[in-house]
């Protein structure tokens, strides 16, 4: 089989079809876990996905395409773009402190932030020009839930106004819904080859809310991005940690191409979904980066890494990827001994078969 | 005659209004707190921490819940103080260094409090230090350690290390939960006890003190 682009290995295996390797990619990958790789530290992510030669780059919106305004002197406290006040840790992503909506009057004055902004496209086409047609470039698009939760209304406020005042929370989603439509239509403009939603409907245990509450709620704003992404051409991928047999069907019924990460700390196996819905969506997953590649031994990430592709990866369909994403403890010679495997392991026609 | 079952409905279902206007009316009726609070309130959260864990009842329900719960805990508070109800043990609990994520830990205290312990919350991102600073001058019978992030799993377990360094170990018990955690992590790295989600967490704390 000729080689082939990223962009083409990605779109064949979420066809369901058998690229020439298993693909991969990382929702983000630390930037201390990128400098030890190539001991390079003014190597940009571009640099890093080029270096490792990956099939695909995200392009988180919260780095990348959100603004904040800086509240403390070190720079550690901003208020997010929604209005959310946020504390950053030594990691890239921020932690909400205290949401921009108090009370439903503020819903009535709420001013969005404008999608259209043209600055938010900036590192989109950026990379649409350097890498278009060799490795798919993935607009990210952070989901209702987890803004509703981290920015505008908090996640207690959130979750007690499901039961108590679910009319706010349709006032809320729609607002977000409504950015999060422009922002993705505008990504596909600016030539993105599909769209990666993100924000967590589950926990380890299972849902966070009912199947009911995640119907109502949830599954609606990512229906309305999914058939956007399909009405112009483009894949749309979820990902959502946690346990999610009680709702997978949900997610699916939405109309999503592939599914991030199979969480195998909640217990998810791939095999398991592989069998039960890998016919219906690709599945993105499952390396533990919570321990095999952060204490695991290279032999260990290298057995996991063939696991996945052996229960997964048969007639396509898998995009293999670590667990969550290759955060600061992750050891760097396990993340380059996990790259490797998947190329070892997930050629086409697989050894397993 | 209020009966108290009315208390633990209203607490099943989340009703703040009309759970505050049954402790209020109960106090009227010359109820003891005490029995307010073993017939009506803790029968109530019980019941939600067993739907909670037997997959019927999800965070919304869980914090709504917890609401009705606290506020009925501060009416009662007072009269408690005055007949001077021992709390079932004393919890100290936070999340660790670098997790600034406090829903899993307040609901945790919540459901704690609910149980009749009495729970000291010191916050969000503390060092291996501070938690050490507090464990030495408190009384506290558990610690109980929130990690909700991959990246701050082993912060949790630099904080059980401290305490050894500290002297503080047999102080006093640890016990560890969070998304990403779980019992053979937690096993492994020396931890008294694991909890996956808070009802699991009020039993664990209780059978650690051997209150089960």
């Amino acid at each position: 089989m000729r080689k082939m682009t990223g962009l083409e290995r990605i779109v064949t295996t979420v066809k369901h079809q058998e690229p020439d390797v298993v693909p991969h990619f990382e929702i983000s990958i630390d930037k201390k876990v990128r400098d030890a790789i190539t001991h390079n530290p003014s190597a940009s992510y571009a640099d890093f996905i080029e270096y490792m030669d990956i099939d695909a780059i995200n392009i988180y919106d919260k780095i990348s395409a959100w603004s904040y305004k800086p509240l403390s002197a070190d720079n550690k406290i901003r208020q997010d773009q929604w209005g959310g006040i946020v504390q950053f840790t030594t990691e890239d992503l921020g932690h909400p402190m205290v949401p921009a909506i108090k009370s439903e009057r503020d819903v009535d004055t709420y001013v969005p932030p404008n999608p259209d902004d043209e600055w938010r496209y900036d590192e989109l086409k950026s990379l649409v020009k350097r890498f278009k047609g060799e490795r798919a470039v993935i607009a990210h698009i952070t989901d209702i839930f987890n803004v509703a939760k981290e920015s505008l209304l908090g996640d207690v406020g959130y979750f007690e106004n499901m039961i108590r005042n679910p009319d706010l929370i349709d006032r809320v989603n729609e607002i977000i819904s409504t950015y999060d439509l422009r922002y993705v239509d505008n990504c596909l403009n600016v030539g993105a080859d599909m769209v990666l939603v993100t924000g967590d409907w589950a926990m380890t245990k299972g849902p966070m809310v009912s199947r009911k509450h995640t119907k109502r709620f949830l599954a609606p704003s990512l229906r309305r991005i999914v058939e956007l992404a399909h009405s112009r051409g483009v894949l749309c991928l979820k990902h959502t940690d946690g346990n999610i047999w009680p709702i997978y069907d949900i997610l699916i019924d939405a109309g999503i191409d592939a599914l991030h990460p199979i969480d195998p700390m909640a217990g998810m196996d791939i095999g398991e979904a592989k069998a039960k819905f890998g016919d219906r969506v690709c599945l993105m997953g499952n390396v533990s980066c919570a321990y095999t590649l952060s204490d695991g031994t290279i032999d260990e990430v290298r057995q996991e890494t063939k696991e996945v592709i052996r229960k997964a990866g048969k007639g396509g369909g898998l995009i293999c990827m670590s667990s969550n994403s290759i955060h600061s403890g992750v050891k760097p010679e396990n993340y380059v001994a996990f790259v490797k495997a998947i190329r070892e392991y997930g050629r086409y026609p697989l050894s397993f078969d | 005659m209020l009966k108290l079952n009315e208390i633990s409905k209203g607490i099943i279902e989340g009703d703040n209004e009309a759970v505050l206007e049954l402790v209020k009316k109960a106090l009227d009726d010359n109820v003891s707190a005490k029995e307010i609070l073993d017939r009506g309130l803790v029968p109530g959260i019980r019941k939600v921490g067993e739907l909670f864990g037997a997959g019927e009842y999800f965070l919304p329900e869980l914090l709504v819940s917890g609401e009705a719960m606290s506020g009925a805990l501060k009416i009662l508070e007072p009269e408690l103080t005055k007949t001077k109800v021992k709390p079932v043990g004393k919890f100290l609990i936070g999340t660790v260094q670098g997790d600034v994520h406090n829903i899993g830990k307040n609901i945790v205290a919540m459901m704690l409090k609910g149980n009749g312990w009495e729970v000291t919350d010191l916050g969000v991102d503390l060092t291996p230090r501070e938690f050490c600073s507090e464990v030495e001058k408190g009384d506290y019978d558990i610690l109980g350690l929130s990690a909700l992030l991959s990246m701050t799993m082993p912060a949790a377990v630099e904080t059980l290390e401290a305490l050894k360094k500290a002297g503080l170990r047999d102080k006093i018990k640890v016990m560890v939960g969070g998304a990403p955690t779980t019992q053979e992590w937690a096993d492994k790295a020396g931890f008294d006890g694991y909890a996956a989600d808070a009802p699991t967490a009020v039993e664990v704390a209780a059978a650690l003190i051997g209150e089960s």
